[in-house]
């Protein structure tokens, strides 16, 4: 945009309403610049105005470039007072308070970039050689002038300084913002409101951040909700994180993060998909050289009410963590286990949460309650429930039991793994269960082939995969699940500079990221190999409906044991406190109006339909195989 | 194997599961409501009849015996 000085008319005329400026020269405005909506303004460094901007009662104003359409009412202080680069470059200490994972904060940063930068201190050059991309890219973003974006409205204000606002941001009555960028988009607006402080931060496209939050240090994703007093420091939340009423130190927040109760601490920990309980707490009380904060709860996991975990511990994806845990262990290769606290002791049941009905309404509802609507999306998301990783662990943790129960004598309750006690009984039941998971898996990637391709193709045709695509490994970078393979070869590119700039890092990403079907094919196709001494386009008929039947029969299992568990919230006992002043025939009415009834709950009945589709599908996939 | 052997049977290794004492568990008693069950010591009473009677059951079918008596029945099954 050109701009021009003001002319004396315009000087005389924000005079005339109550404007000061130290020198008028320091303001410049557009070509068609009206002071009519301009009124009891301090001018007090360079400023430049757009169209169409409204600004009254501001004390201090310096140092910005205000774009059309904006309105600025009632702030006590806009500027920009010297160089900055806006928050961009900030370091936060993340998932180890006492640092040495520090994360440099920038305004197009993603969970995956992060999470490769967090956790790949094994590796110091790959570390330097990312960091100074982002030092190149932060350097880009330093400037003496601040952006106030086209169409953001500020209102009732207190003190805004160095804060780059891409429009159309909404800002209202916030007490304090300080160093950072927000990254609204005309898609997906970032409000922020009543209250809030934040000292140190990035916040991207689409965040709420409300009612007296407290960040300082932050890095804040797309879609993030945070409120309700929340204090959060030295942490990053990624998309669609939300954090109400406790508090966050240091922590590595992956997608879909949530936490809303007053007295949860999170700290020193990654998540992802994680929903923690009231009262989830974690620390470590016994170091001697400073704190060794460090936990990894995988994807999907759960923490209950007033549980602790002892740092460091891993516990795997989506599994439920229950009491208090006083030994650190390591339950990354147990997926969808509860963790319970018995007599003292970690108590592991893997295989357990699969069976959840609040695990099969997770997986439904994360794609579901995606909330960026900005075409930029920043973090690269999968949401299947079984996938190459899950599946992967769940073989090894497969593995782990058989060898455990080899081991054990009749005579022993328990077995133990690394902190945890196993009850022996359940090696074999909880082994079989994950074979369930595993045959799900298999028929869910070949109908998945098989309904892709053109019908007219024979089942090997549609069968066929890319055995180079084929890794064994996979990794779950924070939302995005990637071949290990792939992972260590952007690392490398990084290294060589094949990758060199913080946009080559983004574009790699997603095209990594465009492989995951048929990388995902490629690793079930070796999974059936394993288990059949053939490739999937090798397969005979027999073979074909043997994986479709055993699909069927243990995708409508799953489906029963889900339905029991959702059977026991109609139960006797979840009508206790029900017609509370009546007999039977009062508590079963009041219950019934309340809650409903099993037979016409929502959930009980999609999922009944599901298994008669499931059923249908499967007749009709296996009439058609030639 | 006749009934009352595998009832015999099924009560012990519920008291031992359950941690309750063998005399109190009658025919008809309920895993969950009369002998305190939660849902990990039901996969684990499945886990002890299936060792105990060295048979492999339905996974969701066990689940779905909450009494005595069922768990009676629905072992013999497998004994035929």
């Amino acid at each position: 945009m050109n701009y021009r000085n003001l002319t004396s008319s315009e000087i005389s005329a924000l005079e005339n309403s109550g404007c000061t400026s130290r020198d008028w020269k320091n303001i410049s405005v557009s070509e068609n610049f009206s002071p009519a909506k301009i009124r009891n303004v301090n001018f007090n460094g360079e400023v430049f105005l757009g169209e169409n901007v409204e600004i009254n009662n501001v004390f201090n104003l310096a140092g910005y470039r205000i774009e059309d359409n904006v309105a600025i009412r009632n702030v006590d202080s806009l500027s920009v007072d010297g160089e900055t680069t806006f928050g961009n470059g900030t370091k936060i200490s993340v998932l180890n308070e006492g640092g040495g994972r520090e994360l440099i904060m920038f305004d197009r940063l993603t969970s995956q970039i992060a999470y490769m930068l967090v956790t790949c201190r094994h590796d110091n050059a790959f570390v330097e050689t990312a960091e100074r991309f982002i030092h190149v890219y932060c350097e880009s973003k330093k400037s003496s002038t601040g952006l106030i974006g086209r169409g953001t409205s500020i209102s009732h204000c207190g003190i805004i300084k160095d804060v780059w606002i891409e429009g159309p941001a909404k800002i209202e009555g916030i007490s304090c913002l300080s160093t950072g960028t927000i990254l609204s988009s005309p898609e997906d607006q970032v409000k922020i409101s009543t209250g809030v402080t934040a000292k140190h931060f990035i916040i991207q496209s689409g965040t709420i951040i409300s009612d007296g939050a407290l960040i300082d240090n932050c890095f804040i994703g797309q879609g993030v909700r945070i409120g309700k007093q929340y204090s959060a420091e030295n942490s990053a939340f990624f998309s669609n994180c939300e954090g109400f009423h406790g508090e966050a130190v240091s922590i590595f927040a992956g997608p879909y993060t949530v936490t809303h109760h007053k007295s949860s601490l999170l700290i020193a920990a990654m998540f992802s998909f994680y929903n923690a309980g009231s009262g989830s707490n974690q620390s470590n009380h016994m170091y001697k050289l400073g704190p060794l904060h460090q936990g990894i709860l995988e994807r999907g996991s759960k923490t209950g009410s007033f549980s602790y975990m002892l740092w460091p511990s891993r516990v795997g994806a989506f599994s439920v963590v229950i009491g208090k845990h006083y030994t650190n262990f390591d339950a990354g290769d147990f997926p969808f286990s509860y963790i319970n606290e018995e007599d003292g002791k970690s108590l592991l049941t893997p295989a357990m949460n699969m069976f959840t009905v609040g695990t099969r309404r997770d997986s439904q509802k994360w794609p579901a309650r995606d909330r960026r609507k900005d075409p930029i999306r920043f973090d690269i998301l999968n949401f299947d429930l079984f996938n190459p990783y899950i599946i992967g662990k769940i073989i090894n943790g497969s593995n782990i039991m058989k060898e455990l129960l080899e081991k054990a004598s009749k005579e022993q309750e328990y077995v133990t793994y690394k902190g945890l006690h196993i009850k022996r009984l359940l090696l074999k039941t909880c082994g079989k269960y994950y074979e369930m998971a595993i045959k799900i898996f298999i028929g869910l990637q070949v109908i998945k082939k098989l309904e892709q391709s053109d019908k007219s193709l024979p089942a090997k045709e549609a069968l066929k995969d890319n055995p180079s695509l084929f890794c064994e490994s996979w990794v779950d970078a924070a939302g995005m699940l990637i071949p290990k393979a792939n992972y260590d070869n952007l690392i490398k590119e990084v290294k060589a500079k094949k990758i060199d700039s913080i946009d080559g890092f983004i574009t790699a990403l997603k095209e990594t990221a465009s492989e995951y079907e048929e990388s995902s094919w490629a690793w079930c196709a070796n999974l059936i190999k394993t288990r059949f001494g053939a490739e999937p386009s090798g397969l005979s008929r027999e073979q074909l409906v043997q994986i479709i039947n055993d699909w069927k029969e243990n995708s409508i299992k799953l489906n029963n044991m889900i339905l029991k568990d959702a059977e026991k919230e109609f139960d006797q006992s979840s009508k206790i406190g029900f017609g509370v002043d009546g007999g039977a025939d009062e508590r079963d009415a009041d219950f019934n109006n309340v809650r409903g009834t099993y037979a016409d709950n929502k959930f009980v009945l999609e999922l009944n339909k599901e298994s008669k589709e499931i059923t249908d599908l499967a007749e009709k996939l296996i009439g058609i195989l030639t | 194997m006749d009934n009352s052997e595998v009832q015999a049977r099924v009560k012990k290794v519920i008291a031992r599961v359950l941690k309750v004492n063998e005399e109190t568990i009658a025919d008809h008693s309920n895993f969950i409501f009369d002998l305190g069950a939660d849902s990990l010591q039901s996969v684990e009473l499945v886990a002890a009849f299936e060792e105990e009677f060295d048979i492999e059951m339905a996974e969701d079918k066990a689940l779905e015996v909450q009494t005595v008596a069922d768990a009676v029945k629905f072992i013999s099954q497998y004994l035929k």
